[in-house]
């Protein structure tokens, strides 16, 4: 166990991460009113529990029939004008939309915020490249011109202060700026105005995809993922297979939940249905809409221990109330995707042994599956990713031999008691008015920071002698 | 069920909860050769360890009626886990499922098999009372514990803001992430103490563990008790 | 390059391992979807005061600023007003066709430049100049699809004459709409949207259909909400009677 928790890497950042006291104000208000909007917009829906039930039900059912939807979908596109492009990994993904971007002479795309893309690294490709990407939203256009990561799903500047964000758009942008989040927005606003009217490529993810219609739907609040999927002649859309859903009724149901979910709205400010290219007679509109399809490891988890994690609708509800997301904000975990579904998602796109210290990041509190809309059970994905890591040998050795000692003491009473009676020994130095308070070795990891009760003269079972009646 | 944290480091709570049984006509046995309900290691990951003590622990407690724990996790283990994990054998399997269906935790054996809302006991002073996270979410039990608390003479129950939040324990969590499990501790015992209560009660010795370690290492005064120390403090056993 | 046949080829595989985790199904649909948009206009037909009344409530709510006029006669007036207290002159609107009123024969004379949409093909340049008014215009008047009462919504369908940037880059948008469009319940919206999608041929001309609920809106910088980020700082819903 020592290996998980002196200077492994994620348990130094989730300590530098206790240590930055702006970051521990920030994250404490903001998940704090996250969780206080989620629990009202429910309160206030006593559909809510049934429509979370219908929503679950109707992922899982998409799921045993994808391979249908998924075509439903890409031959609705075509009929429509888009194309469909099939991208069996993150860097396919990438490559697609790297040559579309030649291919078109695109110089200048706008993104409305996308995890998927977030997911394949796209910015530094595109750059790379020389095409400019610019991020619309106002969190990720605030983190893209930090040059960081987005640190919650739905929030991702949720760090920084406004007056770093002021010190930041002056810096960046020249002129002196306002602490002030009306002022800063309104020079976020001009600034990216201009890129939407001149940008060649608008990129977004996708929400939903519905199949039977071939509509591809963007839940946003700023207006963004409208004016990115109006106003330049190419609209490319990335997302996970897994967001395939069947028909308009179906869609309701998600609408019904999923802001609620994430902020506690009824409905974000815009949810925006889009089927394909522009129409003949339509003044506005792409000329192009390319939608590719990514795999990226989630086809893999159809048969696999983590398929609930499909249903996830990125609404970012469990990161809100996680106890450990609340001290550590989302940079410490150090993927793309934060939080207890983030530990599940990198494990699902990278692989188990890639969350060997984050699969412990959880006190198994269940919160998260309380919150959740599609009541996805992420504690027992947790305990079941433990046990992956844990047979196929890696754990470390030292916790295995020390958990090897603790199940000997579980299945042999008298392995049990020869425990008591050695601990009952070794406390002695350390003990004063039953408290141990300082301990060495492996024991200080507690006493550090609490008090451990002693263990008792007499245990229960030995005092049972004389408590027993005949 | 003793629970092996009940055995090792909080007998008392053992021997308050019989004296309480008692007082309610309740006759207590105590099958001999208990251990450890075998969640740390399920929770850890060692599901063939885990296994091999829920078997064991099946047969310990076959001849029992009723089982009363003093844990919500505990119980929940026995309730929710021990039926998943000796699927494999059915006869096991059975036995599992009908351990599952005779086992409670201390505040529901008391509110729904008893069908006790009070005991007569009496506390002076405040309480606030923690939520701790596998009864409250997976037994689904907020009720009980509060409804035997509010019964108490003299004693005032204040609800603590943001009961159902974490006190972060987590078994194997709190060792393996000190820091982490420290800071949310630090947030739960800030709202404890803000409540101005003499005693906080929780229904599992993990969390009591936790909380009780924090309040005694920042010399608090508020005394972490469990509940059924609360309702049986004192007398002959 | 990964192909249409590959990518569903491993998907299938894969779903040949296992039977799912549950016994589940997706939501049922409207068998007739014509049928069944019917039935809730005819429910509607009586129940529409209760829709806008909640509408309003839902709108407000959202800092929506609902109007009630006895008439279309009366939308310009009340655009003008609405204009004259922004200070603005430059106004967008859809067509006169898919509007119902012609704001531009109305206003056009009070200092107010006019842009409509038209409903014919654009032609060569028209794009890029209808982008440049839009870019300019300070308020936006369009129609309304439906406007949704469950949770103040308006609802826009795009095409001919329905250009979509007329509902979103002005500061101000004005959304006009009547009885007709006033649906109680997303479940309601869900069954229109089937019928819709059922028979695009004759009533559908564009791609994009928008929910509106509310001004354009973040709180991406210290949780404080501001309004007006990308989209329209103000929208107001116009209700005109006896239509």
């Amino acid at each position: 166990m020592s290996e998980t928790s002196l200077g492994a890497p994620f348990a130094a950042r989730a300590r530098g991460a206790l240590k930055d006291a702006y970051l521990q104000e920030a994250l404490g208000i903001a998940t704090t009113k996250f969780i206080g909007l989620r629990r009202e917009s429910f309160e206030d829906f006593p559909q809510g529990d049934a429509l979370r039930d219908r929503a679950r039900a109707i992922k899982e059912a998409t799921l045993q029939q994808l391979d249908r939807h998924l075509e439903r979908l890409a031959d609705n596109i075509e009929r429509l004008g888009g194309r469909v492009h099939w991208a069996a990994t993150g860097d396919e993904a990438r490559d697609i939309i790297l040559r579309l971007c030649r291919d078109k002479g695109v110089r200048m795309a706008v993104k409305s915020k996308s995890m998927a893309t977030e997911e394949i690294e796209l910015n530094e490709a595109l750059e790379h490249a020389g095409v400019k990407p610019v991020e619309t939203d106002l969190g990720e256009y605030i983190i893209q011109l930090a040059h960081e990561k987005p640190s919650h799903i739905i929030a991702p500047a949720i760090h920084k202060t406004k007056g770093q964000v002021a010190d930041l758009f002056s810096k960046e942008l020249g002129g002196r700026f306002e602490a002030d989040p009306e002022v800063l927005t309104k020079v976020a606003r001009a600034e990216l105005r201009q890129k939407f009217l001149e940008a060649d490529m608008g990129i977004t993810g996708a929400n939903f995809a519905v199949a039977e219609t071939g509509t591809v739907v963007l839940v946003t609040n700023e207006g963004n993922g409208r004016m990115v999927t109006s106003l330049p002649r190419i609209h490319v859309a990335v997302m996970g297979m897994e967001k395939v859903i069947p028909s308009m009724t179906d869609l309701m149901v998600f609408l019904a939940i999923l802001a609620r979910s994430a902020t506690g709205q009824k409905l974000s400010s815009y949810t925006t249905l889009v089927r394909g290219p522009r129409q003949p007679g339509e003044m506005e509109g792409p000329e192009e809409f390319h939608l590719i399809l990514m795999d990226n490891g989630r086809t893999r988890q159809i048969a696999g221990t983590l398929r609930e994690a499909l249903y996830c609708l990125r609404c970012g509800a469990c990161l809100n109330v996680c106890p450990v997301y609340r001290q550590i904000g989302g940079h410490a975990y150090g993927h793309t995707y934060p939080g207890p579904i983030g530990i599940l998602l990198t494990a699902m796109l990278k692989g188990a042994p890639s969350v060997k210290e984050l699969a412990h990041a959880s006190s198994l509190c269940g919160a998260c599956k309380d919150v959740c809309p599609v009541r996805i059970d992420i504690p027992r994905m947790l305990v079941e990713l433990r046990d992956h890591l844990d047979t196929k040998k890696i754990a470390p050795w030292t916790e295995r031999l020390l958990f090897g000692m603790a199940r000997r003491m579980m299945m042999r009473p008298s392995w049990f008691r020869r425990g008591a009676s050695v601990a009952r020994l070794a406390q002695k130095p350390f003990a004063r008015a039953g408290r141990l308070r300082a301990l060495p070795l492996f024991f200080g990891k507690w006493t550090a920071t609490r008090d451990l009760p002693a263990v008792a003269e007499k245990t229960f079972s030995e005092r049972w002698q004389e408590l027993r009646r005949p | 069920m003793i629970t092996c944290l009940g055995d090792m480091f909080f007998p008392e709570v053992g021997v308050a909860m019989v004296r309480l049984l008692r007082r309610l006509g309740v006759d207590v046995e105590f099958p001999p050769g208990q251990t450890c309900c075998g969640m740390p290691l399920f929770n850890s990951g060692y599901h063939a360890d885990a296994r091999a003590v829920a078997a064991r622990t099946v047969k310990l407690f076959a001849d029992a009626g009723h089982v009363v724990v003093p844990s919500g996790s505990c119980a929940w283990m026995v309730k929710a886990e021990y039926p998943g994990l000796l699927a494999d054998d059915p006869a096991l399997h059975a036995e599992a499922r009908a351990l599952a269906a005779r086992t409670y935790e201390l505040s529901q054996f008391l509110v729904e098999v008893l069908k006790v809302s009070g005991v007569g006991s009496t506390f002076s002073g405040t309480l606030t009372y923690h939520d701790s996270c596998h009864l409250l979410r997976g037994l689904g039990e907020s009720r009980a514990p509060r409804t035997l608390l509010r019964s108490l003479e003299h004693g005032e129950l204040v609800e603590l803001p943001g009961s159902d939040e974490c006190c972060g324990f987590g078994g194997s969590f709190s060792v393996r992430l000190p820091e982490v499990s420290t800071a949310i501790l630090d947030k739960k015992l800030a709202s404890v103490e803000a409540t101005g209560a003499d005693c906080l009660v929780a229904c599992d010795a993990g969390c009591l563990m936790q909380m009780g370690g924090g309040l005694s290492r920042r010399g608090s005064r508020v005394r972490a008790l469990h509940l059924a120390q609360v309702l049986a403090p004192e007398g002959p056993p | 390059m990964t192909t249409r046949a590959s990518f569903l080829e491993d998907i299938r595989r894969e779903m040949a391992k296992t039977r799912g985790l549950f016994e589940a199904s997706t939501s049922p649909r409207p068998a007739a979807p014509q049928e069944a948009a019917e039935a809730v206009r005819r429910q509607m037909l009586e129940r529409w005061p209760q829709a806008l009344e909640r509408f309003r409530e839902e709108f407000e709510r959202v800092a929506g600023v609902f109007h009630r006029v006895p008439s279309l006669e009366a939308v310009p007036a009340l655009i003008g007003e609405i204009a004259r207290a922004r200070q603005a002159r430059r106004i967008l609107s859809w067509s006169p066709e898919a509007l119902g009123v012609d704001l531009g024969a109305r206003l056009g004379g009070e200092g107010f430049v006019v842009t409509s949409a038209q409903d014919a093909d654009p032609r060569e340049g028209e794009r890029r100049r209808h982008r440049e008014e839009a870019a300019a215009a300070e308020i936006g008047v369009t129609g309304a699809d439906w406007a949704l009462g469950e949770t103040g919504t308006l609802i826009l369908v795009s095409g001919r004459g329905r250009p979509r940037s007329t509902s979103l880059l002005p500061a101000t948008h004005v959304a006009v709409f009547g009885a007709p469009q006033l649906l109680e319940s997303l479940e309601q919206v869900g069954i229109m949207l089937e019928a819709l999608h059922a028979d695009p041929s004759g009533t559908m001309s564009g791609a994009v259909i928008n929910f509106i609920t509310g001004p354009s809106r973040t709180a991406d910088i210290e949780l404080t909400l501001t309004r007006g980020v990308h989209g329209p700082k103000d929208v107001h819903a116009v209700f005109v009677e006896g239509r």
